[in-house]
């Protein structure tokens, strides 16, 4: 039996396919501004990637920030639980995962099966998310994509303490014009998004072992730096930006199982 | 805590304050005397920077303060990092942060003296704000100690006959709890004496606030800040009458001599609000570069506003009044005769307030008491948005920028 | 207009009955923020108290006088007295509640412009009985104040008279929620919320009679709609504006079966005797005996006792945390009362508020997730 998940990110809309409890394809596009049509969008595309018939679709679950726009699917399951079940598919070890997206953060405590015990996701302030991050670039005329690297190399992490990311822009600005190095700069800016994400893990209560998905786990700085603050080692799901997208199959595997 | 030290430059040595190290000593073996306690057989209690001291002092309970080890936190800037670990707990950060940081060092202990002694009881008085009944309730579940709460009613137009009634009879309810947590009576005696102790300190403590009507002013708010330490902690004891007695000395010889803190001061300001701990050196830098000077404040003249009218009362009993009749227990109109009073006396040209996120009490309000001191007194008015302890509430680049525009105003 | 459609249109604009109303009958009418307001004698005293609860609109004026960390609550409900919606107002009373809404009287003496203004400082601690002495003593003040202000005179016997309609009141609303919690099925998930909207701002001798009408036309268990297959939860903070969040949460597939909202059950909470001597010392002893706000002071566990019985009572799975942003009481009071909740086995969940509840689809996100949770 095949059945497909389908998650809808503010930036990013992904798609994944589970047959027997095995991945059988996942495909990752941007959202764009129609979250309705990224989401058939990216079904299609992976079908016709993976070789695959709709008909053989068992059932679709959708989930993400759009999963109510997507009309075909059978049922929207919001992206906690998914993230849940995916980060346990991925692996079973995992009691506690850390997603950052663009616009959101998560912190999910989840049990051997994978359920959720507990969680908290940030207010609508943009500390501590990928947004954040994509200011600080912005301040900075940097590359995000190299900011993990660059950080490496900081000798000495400039502070960022303003919680505002208003504010904490400001005080980028004045380092720079204070001749603080990029690296250290970075490196504070990484440090800054962590404390936010590790004040909320704390929040929850951190249990070991903890997986980190979403679009920011890409950056090796924030997961140097997470570590750092929660003094656990975190292990960073081979599909990051997946791992919602593979939960939602596994779900909708497990509803069509129910039946 | 003031920032003094730091590079020899002979001007400054000169302006230096010499009863600083007499008060470090005083500070270091109270609190060493503090932490010592349980050894020794002596009780602790914990009480609000606004409540009664002075029979506690009468029992011989030492008192802590953990507003003064918040102080103690945000001048060590080690708030923010004190105040996330309150926030992992599950406290807001939009709480006060003094509760967040003592509430945090509580459980990290990581602090500047590596925790307060613990409390075997707690002293609450509300006269200061609602905030520290939820924090002493806090501290009561966490050390699981008995609490009492002085509760002092706002007087938004009199201090009436109900409350005056209502205040005397929880001091004597006070009383009794000392005396069943302590196991023995008050020694009323030993209590009057503290009293005149305490009246005698609150005095000194004016007259030392008092020099800085003198210009150039011998001292400023930021000294104040330091010097501040001892009355809120010890008064009613004789180490704290004998040291404000040596500062006095030393100010008014600084008078005759001619020596200012300010070296040209041409601008002399107020401020309003708590210190913004973790700042106090950086924003003494910034008005002296413009040739001004905090002559006086809000805050720790609200100590020396505790003078009791004594009127023929025992001191107990005159303590109900002026331990109500606190600065921030009282409406904005009643505040605005204060500042004006100061305004007044101390010749002030502009003033500074800190809207402080951590204190609404003493800042909601501080929009319309601004307002009535431009309009009524013609006094220039800055506010500056910051906190007291989390220096994650502080923009370095917007505050600089608010205080050289406002000077420039001044000086036009 | 039958009574729920009555409720209804004075939940969209309270302050467009009550200027109606006021036409109609002449009657004064008494502004109060906080549960601790003695309604009883503003009622006895031939006055109507209207509970403000903020602005539905945009906050503008209200930012000369209030920084941006003080709470909608007061910040709206400010904005509301300087925009002239609340010109139907004879005046306030602020019977203190916290360190925000005793500045707020301030703020409101001095620029409000409304004819009276009175400030009844309530003990802060509920637990001794130099504070019961006290409170009486402030009941009897602001008797006389507002006797004085209105040119009435406040008897005893008006005062029995008010308690006893005001002990009829809560009656009924406390079994519209014992009704709710038996048969969520009966009501649309937001209409006791609207209705207990309309019981603190409707002149309250019309809310007596409509929502006695509205009781008894109300079927038990009709065609078995009692059962909505919904999960049950229990709400828990300082004030709800919000319908949305019984709609959403209805949707999100559980039902709120109880709560100790100040807007909620704390209102009807606790019955005035009505067989004393003293009127005032009847009123007094309620607002000691009621389980207490977190500004004031009882017993430093009787919240969170109370919120575990509260959980159980009403057979409910977890609870809601609606903790209206800055307001310092209730989040000094969360960290602990989630520590109980858990140590008993409760989920939870903490929702921040502000004068706009968080986006419909994160709000939804964080519902669907936690009603999943739930056994």
């Amino acid at each position: 039996m095949i059945t497909a998940g389908i998650d809808i990110g503010s930036i990013t809309a992904k798609a994944a396919l589970i047959e027997d409890n095995r991945l059988l394809g996942t495909r990752l596009q941007f959202t764009g501004y129609n979250a309705q049509k990224a989401g058939k969008s990216v079904l299609e595309e992976l079908i016709a990637q993976s070789g695959v018939q709709r008909e053989q679709i068992a059932l679709v679950v959708s989930t993400g920030y759009g999963r109510n726009s997507v009309d075909f699917a059978d049922k929207a399951i919001t992206e906690i639980t998914c993230h849940g079940a995916g980060a346990h598919f991925i692996d079973p070890e995992t009691r506690f995962v850390i997603d950052v997206g663009g616009q959101d953060s998560k912190v999910i405590k989840i049990d051997a099966a994978g359920k959720v015990l507990d969680f908290a996701m940030n207010d609508k302030c943009a500390a501590g998310t990928g947004r954040f991050l994509e200011v600080m670039a912005r301040a900075m005329e940097a590359d995000l994509d190299d900011f993990g690297e660059i950080s490496a190399r900081a000798d000495n992490p400039a502070s960022i303490s303003s919680i505002c990311t208003v504010f904490a822009e400001s005080e980028v600005i004045s380092l720079i014009s204070k001749g603080e190095t990029r690296e250290n700069m970075i490196a504070g800016i990484h440090e800054s998004v962590a404390s936010r994400i590790s004040a909320m893990a704390r929040r929850v209560g951190v249990t070991d072992p903890v997986m980190m998905t979403g679009g920011v786990a890409r950056n090796p700085g924030v997961v140097r730096a997470l570590e750092k603050k929660l003094g656990v080692e975190i292990r960073v799901s081979a599909h990051a930006q997946l791992n919602g997208a593979i939960g939602a199959a596994l779900l909708a595997a497990r509803m069509q199982q129910a039946v | 805590m003031a920032e003094n030290e730091k590079k020899h430059d002979p001007e400054k040595e000169k302006r230096k304050i010499q009863a600083v190290s007499r008060m470090k000593e005083i500070m270091t073996d109270y609190y060493i005397e503090a932490k010592g306690a349980r050894e020794k057989g002596r009780k602790v209690a914990w009480i609000t920077s606004g409540g009664p001291v002075e029979p506690l002092i009468a029992m011989d309970v030492i008192p802590v303060y953990p507003e003064n080890h918040g102080a103690m936190i945000g001048a060590s800037k080690m708030g923010a990092q004190l105040c996330e670990q309150a926030e992992e707990m599950g406290y807001s950060r939009d709480l006060c942060s003094y509760a967040r940081a003592d509430i945090g060092d509580a459980v990290a202990k990581t602090g500047p003296i590596g925790g307060l002694p613990e409390p075997d009881m707690l002293v609450c008085c509300n006269n200061i704000c609602g905030t520290v009944l939820k924090w002493y309730e806090t501290a009561a579940r966490f050390f699981n100690v008995p609490l009492f709460i002085l509760d002092t009613p706002f007087i938004h137009r009199e201090f009436t006959d109900s409350a005056r009634k209502y205040v005397l009879a929880q001091i004597y309810e006070y009383i009794s709890f000392l005396e069943t947590h302590c196991g023995r009576k008050m020694d009323y005696e030993r209590m009057e004496e503290v009293g005149r102790l305490s009246v005698e300190a609150t005095q000194l403590w004016q007259s030392v606030l008092d020099t800085c009507a003198h210009k150039p002013a011998p001292m400023t708010a930021f000294d104040a800040f330091f010097h501040l330490a001892l009355i809120v902690t010890l008064r009613g004891t004789q180490v704290t009458v004998d040291y404000y007695r040596q500062l006095l000395d030393e100010l008014n010889d600084r008078i005759d001599r001619g020596i200012a803190m300010v070296p040209n001061e041409k601008y002399r300001l107020l401020w309003d609000n708590l210190p913004v701990w973790y700042r106090t050196r950086w924003l003494s830098d910034k008005f002296a570069g413009h040739d001004a000077a905090l002559v006086a404040d809000t805050y720790t003249s609200a100590w020396s506003g505790m003078l009791p009218e004594m009127n023929g009362q025992s001191f107990l009993e005159a303590m109900s009044e002026t331990y109500t009749k606190v600065y921030i227990n009282i409406s904005i109109d009643r505040m605005f005769d204060i500042v004006a009073g100061m305004i007044q006396k101390y010749d002030v040209d502009g003033m500074v307030m800190h809207s402080n996120r951590s204190c609404k009490p003493y800042s909601l309000g501080q929009y319309d008491l601004r307002q009535m001191i431009m309009d009524r007194l013609g006094v220039p008015t800055l506010i500056i948005e910051a906190d007291m302890v989390d220096e994650r509430n502080f923009s370095e680049s917007q505050i600089d920028t608010r205080i050289d525009a406002f000077m420039e105003t001044l000086k036009s | 207009m039958n009574p729920l459609d009555r409720f209804k249109s004075v939940w969209n604009d309270p302050n467009d009955y009550a200027r109606k109303r006021k036409q109609q009958t002449g009657r004064k009418i008494l502004g109060y923020f906080c549960s601790y307001a003695p309604e009883e004698l503003i009622h006895a005293a031939g006055l109507w108290p209207f509970r403000l609860l903020g602005t539905k609109g945009e906050i503008r004026m209200a930012d000369t006088h209030l920084q941006s960390y003080c709470c909608s609550l007061v910040r709206g409900g400010l904005e509301a007295a300087l925009n002239g919606s609340l010109d139907f107002l004879d005046g306030a009373v602020f019977p203190h509640t916290c360190d925000s809404i005793q500045r707020l009287s301030d703020i409101w003496r001095l620029n409000a412009g409304f004819a009276h203004h009175f400030d009844a400082v309530l003990p802060v601690r509920l637990d001794t009985p130099s504070a019961r002495q006290y409170m009486i003593d402030v009941l009897n003040e602001f008797r006389q104040e507002l006797a004085d202000a209105f040119g009435t005179e406040i008897s005893d016997d008006a005062v029995w008279q008010a308690i006893g309609d005001y002990n009829r009141i809560r009656e009924k609303l406390s079994t519209l929620y014992e009704l709710r919690s038996r048969a969520p099925g009966l009501f649309d998930p937001s209409t006791v919320h609207r209705i207990m909207t309309a019981a603190m701002v409707m002149e309250r001798r019309e809310f007596s009679e409509q929502i006695t009408a509205f009781l008894e036309g109300v079927e038990p268990d009709a065609a078995g709609r009692s059962d909505t297959g919904r999960k049950r939860v229990v709400l828990s903070g300082g004030i709800c504006t919000h319908p949305d969040i019984y709609e959403l949460l209805a949707r999100a597939g559980a039902d709120v079966v109880w709560d100790d909202l100040c807007t909620g059950a704390r209102y009807f909470e606790g019955r005035i005797a009505e067989d004393g001597t003293d009127p005032l010392a009847a009123l007094a002893d309620r607002y000691m005996e009621r389980t207490v706000c977190p500004a004031k002071h009882q017993d430093i566990t009787v919240r969170g006792r109370a919120l575990v019985d509260m959980v159980r009572h009403q057979q409910a799975g977890g609870v809601i945390f609606l903790l209206l942003k800055f307001c310092d009481p209730h989040a000094f009071d969360y960290p602990y009362l989630k520590k109980f909740l858990d140590e008993a086995g409760i989920p939870s969940l903490l929702l921040e508020i502000e004068e706009q509840p968080p986006p419909e689809g994160q709000l939804m996100t964080r519902f669907e997730t936690f009603v999943d949770m739930l056994a």
